[in-house]
């Protein structure tokens, strides 16, 4: 799978770069800034591109607003952004084209090595993967509006475990049920937030994005 | 008997015109306006009395005149108000008149107001009066709105006015003609004891004394003409005295008129009017000087702003002193996070990593065990940094300047909220931290404490100033006085010159806004 990554600090990029190798990731460029990041995306049309909100120039969003502006070009070039801190703001725009293959995570989800190539493997597939942090945030901010009320509680765990970017699978594993418990309820939360049937993907990004609408 | 009433009645209609244009009280239409009018149209009957006492022994005049003046302030109380002034000034003229007729020899008795004259010897005294009369006259004329009242207000404007600019040289000049008049006057007469014997004395005299003054004038212009002011009001005056008392005052010649030849010298009216011309110049040259000796007293204009810079600089030192603090506070509060939160985890994880490296060789599980502790350790570490970071400066702040940073608290706030940010351009970071972590603090109270529904926040610029309102639907009561986070507020935007008003009545809306005076910078370029 072929990768770009964009990290300002040489520590951290060399450190993702060992990391990526390690875990069988082609690493085609590790770049320092905003308008080399642009360059890399367009011209590599990497798999994943792995993107660091703060970057030179101007050391404040240049990152995700590089990224941002290649997946306009691109549209739905998967890109995986990482920062310090997450906000919604940022996770809003950055799925408002709707197009999937997106991820937000903080940077410490790294250490967890294993989840963390899941979350880029899932991304690059054009998955949605958003921070528990934000989904935390969306739960607390949607728990009184319509139409999330009409969840269960269970429907709403599957929600946010799923708007984390988690399969039926590994959903099933945390929760303790079983991986058909977990399709019912994911048929649940689609019919109940009004969404069409289409590929499972989509309909996952779909249901993040009504959360994140409502 | 009659006089105790007239004076009584007088006082008392000039102690009740006082203490009304003392309280200024608008001037209401309708019934109270007309008591008022006819209030101040009673001052007539004492003028009128006064006149009619002054007629002397025709007593058959009193009830008439008192009639007539019944009559205007029953029928005409405005016309009455307004002649009030001219009867005052009347019974000056009338003053002046008298003291020249008793100087001349008259001696009958006549009462003039408080002075019961009979001769010569009451003429000061009614001759004070009249003056009195003369300014209280006036000043009923100006206050009363007669008419006039307009004319005499732009002469007392325009010569409290005239004395812009220095002293010229003319107006120090006049100091000569002074010195001349004073010696004319004088006369070569007695000097200190000295007995001039002919001209040439007197002519030496002259000349000393011009010569003297013209040391003065180009000495010191300013004295030279304060000099010349004093000389020509006392002259001027000395003028009047002459033409009133006149054989009974000393004086060797006035001017043109010469004094010394006879007891009853050239017409005193010449001596009347020139002693007024002198007192006009007296007049003229009296603000000029005057406003050159009190330059050094402040200007008003001056000293408003001197009281508008104290207040200034008693509120910056209060704002810097309370922004001092605040950040001392802020400095203290993120020196114990990081101690009692990052560093100690950092030490903890490189205990952990340390004990886990002399675990290794023996006992590899539980090594390995030790390492997950620290990796634990580390993203707890982490987490702290960054509420610390957002407590010190919100990072999408700083990316992405107060608009989207506000929406971002919106988007974290657990109520849903209607946004409408209208900012042309972006605000100065300082001011605009300040505005977030107020704005954050009145989000936070909407949540805790309103039980609202719903919260809209709106943020506007117009001329310099930046603002925000944070309205709820909840239960309001909300008090900034109680509870330190909104004090804190307070404080922060104090440094900025803002501030943050709370309106919550009971039962809400709640509504906070927040006003600070602010430039704003250049838009933010985006290259991306």
């Amino acid at each position: 799978m072929r990768v770009v990554i964009a990290e300002d600090l040489f520590l951290l990029r060399e450190g993702l770069v060992r990391l990526l190798s390690a875990h069988g990731f082609e690493i085609v460029a590790a770049v320092a800034s905003a308008p080399e990041l642009l360059k890399a995306l367009l011209d590599e049309r990497p798999d994943v591109g792995i993107v660091d909100v703060r970057l030179p120039p101007t050391h404040t969003d240049d990152g995700l607003r590089a990224a941002l502006q290649a997946r306009r070009q691109i549209p739905g070039l998967p890109v995986l952004v990482l920062s310090q801190y997450v906000e919604q703001l940022y996770a809003r725009e950055l799925l408002a084209d709707q197009a999937g293959g997106v991820g937000y995570l903080l940077k410490d989800r790294v250490f967890n090595d294993e989840a963390f190539t899941a979350a880029i493997r899932s991304v690059a597939a054009g998955g949605t993967v958003l921070d528990p942090e934000v989904v935390q945030k969306l739960m607390v901010r949607h728990s009184r509006t319509e139409p999330v009320t009409r969840l269960t509680p269970r429907e709403h765990d599957v929600l946010a475990l799923m708007a984390e970017g988690r399969s039926n699978a590994a959903i099933a594993q945390r929760l303790f049920i079983t991986e058909k418990a977990v399709s019912k309820h994911a048929a649940g939360i689609f019919a109940k937030l009004d969404l069409a049937l289409s590929d499972d993907d989509n309909r996952r990004v779909l249901a993040v994005l009504a959360y994140l609408e409502s | 008997m009659l006089f105790a009433i007239v004076l009584l009645l007088t006082i008392g209609c000039i102690a009740l015109v006082l203490a009304r244009e003392a309280r200024r009280v608008p001037r209401p239409d309708g019934l109270r306006g007309r008591i008022r009018d006819r209030g101040r149209g009673l001052l007539l009957l004492p003028v009128a009395m006064a006149a009619a006492v002054m007629a002397g022994g025709a007593h058959e005049l009193i009830p008439a005149e008192l009639g007539l003046a019944a009559l205007a302030i029953g029928f005409a109380p405005k016309l009455a108000a307004k002649l009030v002034p001219y009867g005052v000034l009347g019974l000056a003229v009338f003053g002046v008149h008298l003291a020249k007729e008793y100087n001349d020899g008259f001696t009958s008795g006549v009462q003039y107001l408080f002075v019961h004259a009979v001769s010569r010897g009451g003429a000061e005294l009614v001759l004070a009066e009249a003056g009195v009369l003369f300014v209280v006259g006036l000043w009923l004329l100006v206050r009363l709105d007669s008419p006039g009242a307009g004319l005499v207000r732009a002469l007392a404007a325009r010569w409290l006015g005239s004395g812009r600019g220095g002293i010229s040289g003319t107006q120090a000049l006049l100091l000569i003609p002074v010195v001349g008049l004073t010696m004319q006057l004088l006369g070569p007469g007695d000097w200190f004891g000295w007995q001039a014997v002919d001209g040439l004395d007197v002519a030496v005299m002259d000349l000393t004394a011009v010569a003297a003054a013209l040391v003065l004038i180009f000495r010191s212009r300013a004295w030279a003409a304060t000099l010349a002011e004093a000389g020509l009001l006392v002259l001027g005056a000395y003028g009047w005295v002459i033409a009133v008392f006149w054989p009974a005052v000393p004086g060797f010649a006035y001017g043109f008129s010469d004094l010394h030849n006879s007891p009853t010298p050239a017409p005193l009216w010449t001596v009347a009017l020139e002693g007024s011309v002198l007192l006009a110049a007296g007049l003229w040259l009296a603000p000029r000087v005057m406003r050159h000796h009190l330059t050094d007293l402040p200007d008003p204009e001056l000293a408003a702003r001197a009281r508008q810079l104290t207040q200034r600089v008693q509120t910056l030192t209060q704002t810097r002193h309370d922004a001092v603090d605040t950040a001392a506070a802020e400095l203290r509060r993120i020196e114990r996070d990081l101690h009692d939160g990052a560093q100690a985890r950092l030490v903890a994880l490189g205990m952990s990593l340390q004990a886990a490296q002399r675990l290794f060789p023996t006992n590899p599980e539980a090594a390995l065990a030790l390492v997950a502790e620290a990796k634990e350790s580390s993203s707890l570490a982490l987490t702290e940094l960054r509420d610390l970071v957002r407590g010190i400066y919100p990072p999408v702040l700083a990316d992405r300047g107060l608009a989207d940073a506000i929406r971002a608290l919106a988007l974290d706030t657990p109520l849903p909220a209607e946004l409408d940010l209208d900012l042309p351009r972006e605000v100065e970071l300082p001011v605009a931290s300040a505005v977030y972590f107020s704005v954050a603090e009145a989000l936070a109270n909407v949540t805790k404490h309103a039980c609202a529904r719903a919260v809209r926040i709106q943020l506007s610029y117009s001329s310099g100033m930046l603002r925000a309102q944070i309205t709820d639907d909840g239960t309001g009561g909300a008090d900034p006085a109680l509870g330190t986070g909104l004090a804190g507020v307070e404080r922060r935007l104090a440094t900025f010159d803002g501030i943050l008003a709370v309106s919550s009545p009971p039962g809400g809306p709640t509504i906070v806004v927040i006003e600070v005076p602010c430039a704003l910078s250049s838009p933010k370029t985006s290259s991306y």
